[in-house]
């Protein structure tokens, strides 16, 4: 009985248009953070599947991975393409998804299908600088925010947790409701920890040896 | 005196002088040993810093080769850098190399490493085009690890014209194989030269080999001037052991330097300088110096003022008491002087004041003895020691009495006859020293006096003659004076006799007369007794004797002869005139 049940649920709660929702980000010293990651996880009904087709791609190139934070639904194939001239040994100790992408050389590609939500932090074994953050979320309703801290998402209206998280930190979910054809502002205040990435050698940066 | 160079007017000054300039030379003797002590010791001090200092760059340099190593060691246990030489060394991805060396910078905090084969042959580094111009001492050291057997070799060598400290480890695959070599080097620059310092409080400046061609300066932390003038002083750093240290002066500033040789790869060894200021060093003794300055001047001022009033007190006394010994040289007693000290010159006050008045009455006794007896008299007894007895002489001696003088006086009042006395006799005693003679004493109205003793005299008679003649005359003139004054006139007799006599002190012992006495003396009183008598009608009787003592003989008139007391001859007698007779008078 309750299989049945939850589709029709679902249906009578995600059956309304299209609502806009926006969130602005800014740390607790009030700037714009840019590439916070904003969710809407719809609460009590289920989610559409991610398509069959759908590729995203985290490319090295320059000895940098080429985006520094990726949000992905869950389900979906990450294509790791080495467009740089020395080779790479991507890798991540994750939770939600442990793998190694041993030495591979210019021109290769390798692929890795991000079944679980949660947190990816991915390296380059021999290249110490490099890291990326896949964030999977269970939800096709993401976005990340911009140099101006603002997300916008166009999800159904309905009811929904909204996560930010951001590499360097994060703000507990809360619950909303989106209405039918309104926009919904929100925000988000996140207390920053410092960045500590290690910062890749400059070629010759210093005078001498 | 020949070592006297400066001759003291005034004992203020010679106190002064002798006082402020002992205590200046012990203070500046003591000031200035105490500075050079100082300065040995802070000499001393730097050069234990120095040694210390060089112990401690040494040992820094160790530490530093050791985390190099430490840190290299690290890296070659690394897996992913194994994949990447698992091929010949032809075929190696020299550029995935170079990044992953590049990851390493990150982890070892250098800033070049490279790799090289087991063999020293270079194979990539961080920067390809670095790590192969300055491949040649990593290589060298590569040799030697592997000749040696070594985990690990350190040397100095440049770098890139600049001064580093290179350090070799080898990659282990697996150990104890050697699959490569990393090399890294840490510059010896002047934010090392710095950390020294910081440390150390040294100034430390690394020079290049004084034989090259162009010597420079590699890193300092004097500024650039300082360091040129260290660059220019010579040292042979070619003897073994311990240099001793050297003073160098930079900009007017004196420093202790210890020069120390670091040698280098295959090259010529560069010079370390470790230096202190010795002004620095010295600043807190320079500041206690400064103050043990200002007390000795405050002392000096205080014992040149100290000095200054004891002199005062001590030449102030003196300068009183000069002026008055010149007061007192000058005949005045009358002076004393008031010095309320206890001390001795307080005591040679009181002598002084004792002296003056002793003196004064010495004076008093001798004036009041030239008045009471004659001043030759008074002489002859201030001159010779008074004592009892006395020689045998010739003198002429002059007796003169007034007629009927008590019958005189006592138609007077007393000081009536007195004051005419007094007038009578200080003429004739005037008269009596004019010509030389001496009074020896007044009894009552009649005068006795002395020629030729104490004083001899050659021509003692005619002195007493002359003199007798003179009174006989000056009576006539007083007498003319009382006649006018209405008071009665004035006789006298004169009696003169030339003997041998007995003069000298008589008396007691406490109480002395100088005088003359013997047979000649009671003649001259005799013959002043017999101008009373008419028949003779002369006021002045002389005797043989005295007559035939003057030449020429003066002429008299004969009296005729007397019989003297105790004796069998006469003596012949002589009636001389007031005016002295110029022709043979008439003989009774």
């Amino acid at each position: 009985m309750k299989p049945v049940l939850f589709p029709l649920l679902l249906a009578a709660t995600l059956s309304a248009g299209a609502a806009d929702f926006s969130c602005t980000v800014t740390s607790s010293k009030g700037e714009p953070v840019a590439d916070a990651v904003v969710s809407l996880v719809p609460v009590g009904a289920t989610v559409p599947p991610v398509a069959a087709d759908a590729q995203v791609e985290i490319a090295q190139q320059g000895q940098e991975f080429s985006s520094y934070v990726t949000v992905v639904q869950a389900g979906t194939k990450v294509v790791f393409p080495n467009r740089d001239n020395v080779q790479h040994h991507v890798y991540s100790l994750s939770k939600p998804k442990k793998f190694e992408l041993p030495l591979y050389n210019p021109g290769q590609a390798e692929s890795i299908v991000f079944e679980v939500p949660g947190l990816v932090t991915v390296g380059c074994n021999i290249h110490d600088w490099m890291i990326c953050h896949l964030v999977v979320v269970p939800t096709p309703w993401f976005a990340k925010s911009d140099s101006a801290g603002t997300a916008k998402i166009s999800a159904p209206a309905g009811r929904y947790r909204l996560e930010v998280w951001h590499p360097r930190g994060a703000q507990a979910a809360r619950e909303l409701t989106l209405a039918d054809g309104a926009a919904t502002q929100e925000s988000a205040v996140l207390t920053l920890k410092p960045d500590r990435r290690v910062k890749r050698p400059v070629g010759g940066r210093s005078s001498g040896y | 005196m020949a070592f006297r160079i400066f001759r003291f007017r005034r004992f203020s000054t010679q106190l002064l002088v002798l006082l402020a300039g002992l205590f200046a030379v012990v203070q500046i003797t003591v000031y200035l040993l105490v500075s050079r002590v100082n300065e040995r010791n802070a000499i001393e001090h730097i050069d234990q810093n120095l040694r210390i200092g060089a112990k401690i760059f040494r040992r820094n340099l160790i530490e530093r080769i050791d985390y190099l190593a430490a840190t290299a060691k690290l890296m070659s246990t690394d897996y992913v850098i194994k994949p990447l030489l698992m091929t010949d060394e032809s075929q190696i991805d020299r550029a995935t190399l170079q990044t992953v060396l590049q990851s390493y910078i990150g982890r070892v905090n250098a800033n070049v490493i490279s790799l090289f084969s087991p063999e020293g042959k270079y194979l990539g580094s961080t920067d390809e085009k670095r790590g192969a111009e300055n491949a040649r001492p990593f290589k060298y050291l590569v040799e030697q690890a592997t000749e040696k057997d070594m985990e690990q070799a350190s040397g100095y060598s440049y770098l890139d014209g600049q001064l580093h400290v290179l350090v070799v480890v080898p990659l282990y695959a697996p150990y104890p194989n050697v699959g490569a070599w990393f090399g890294i080097a840490y510059p010896i620059d002047a934010k090392f030269a710095n950390d020294i310092k910081a440390t150390t409080q040294l100034d430390v400046t690394f020079l290049s080999n004084a034989d090259e061609d162009d010597p420079r300066v590699l890193s300092t932390t004097l500024a650039p001037g300082m360091a040129a003038i260290v660059l220019r002083h010579r040292v042979n750093l070619e003897a073994t052991g311990t240099a001793p240290v050297e003073m160098i002066s930079l900009g007017k500033e004196p420093y202790v330097t210890l020069f120390e040789r670091l040698d280098l790869l295959g090259e010529a060894p560069v010079r370390i300088a470790l230096q202190r200021s010795l002004n620095v060093e010295l600043a807190p003794a320079r500041e206690l110096e400064m103050i043990v300055l200002i007390i000795s001047l405050a002392a000096l001022a205080t014992a040149t003022i100290a000095a200054l009033w004891v002199a005062r007190g001590v030449s102030r006394p003196v300068q009183q008491l000069a002026q008055h010994t010149k007061l007192v040289a000058a005949g005045d007693y009358s002076q004393r002087i008031t010095l309320p000290r206890a001390d001795e010159l307080g005591e040679l006050a009181t002598a002084f004041n004792q002296m003056t008045a002793g003196l004064a009455e010495r004076d008093r006794v001798r004036n009041l003895l030239g008045m009471v007896v004659s001043p030759e008299i008074a002489a002859q007894l201030l001159q010779s020691d008074l004592k009892l007895g006395g020689e045998e002489r010739e003198a002429t001696i002059l007796f003169c009495d007034l007629r009927d003088f008590t019958t005189f006086s006592e138609k007077m009042a007393p000081t009536e006859v007195l004051t005419l006395l007094n007038r009578y006799l200080d003429r004739m005693s005037g008269i009596i020293e004019r010509h030389g003679g001496v009074i020896d004493k007044f009894i009552g109205d009649a005068i006795m006096a002395l020629f030729g003793a104490p004083v001899a005299m050659a021509d003692a008679p005619a002195r007493a003659v002359a003199a007798a003649r003179d009174m006989a005359q000056a009576l006539d003139s007083l007498n003319a004076e009382l006649r006018s004054e209405g008071k009665p006139t004035l006789a006298f007799g004169i009696g003169i006799n030339t003997a041998r006599v007995v003069a000298g002190n008589m008396g007691s012992k406490t109480r002395l007369n100088y005088t003359v006495i013997g047979d000649g003396v009671n003649l001259a009183s005799r013959l002043e007794g017999l101008t009373k008598d008419p028949a003779y009608d002369t006021l002045i009787i002389a005797s043989e004797a005295t007559l035939a003592g003057i030449t020429p003989r003066p002429f008299a008139r004969e009296l005729g002869e007397v019989k003297v007391k105790g004796k069998s001859d006469a003596v012949k007698i002589f009636a001389l005139t007031a005016k002295g007779e110029t022709k043979r008078p008439y003989s009774v």
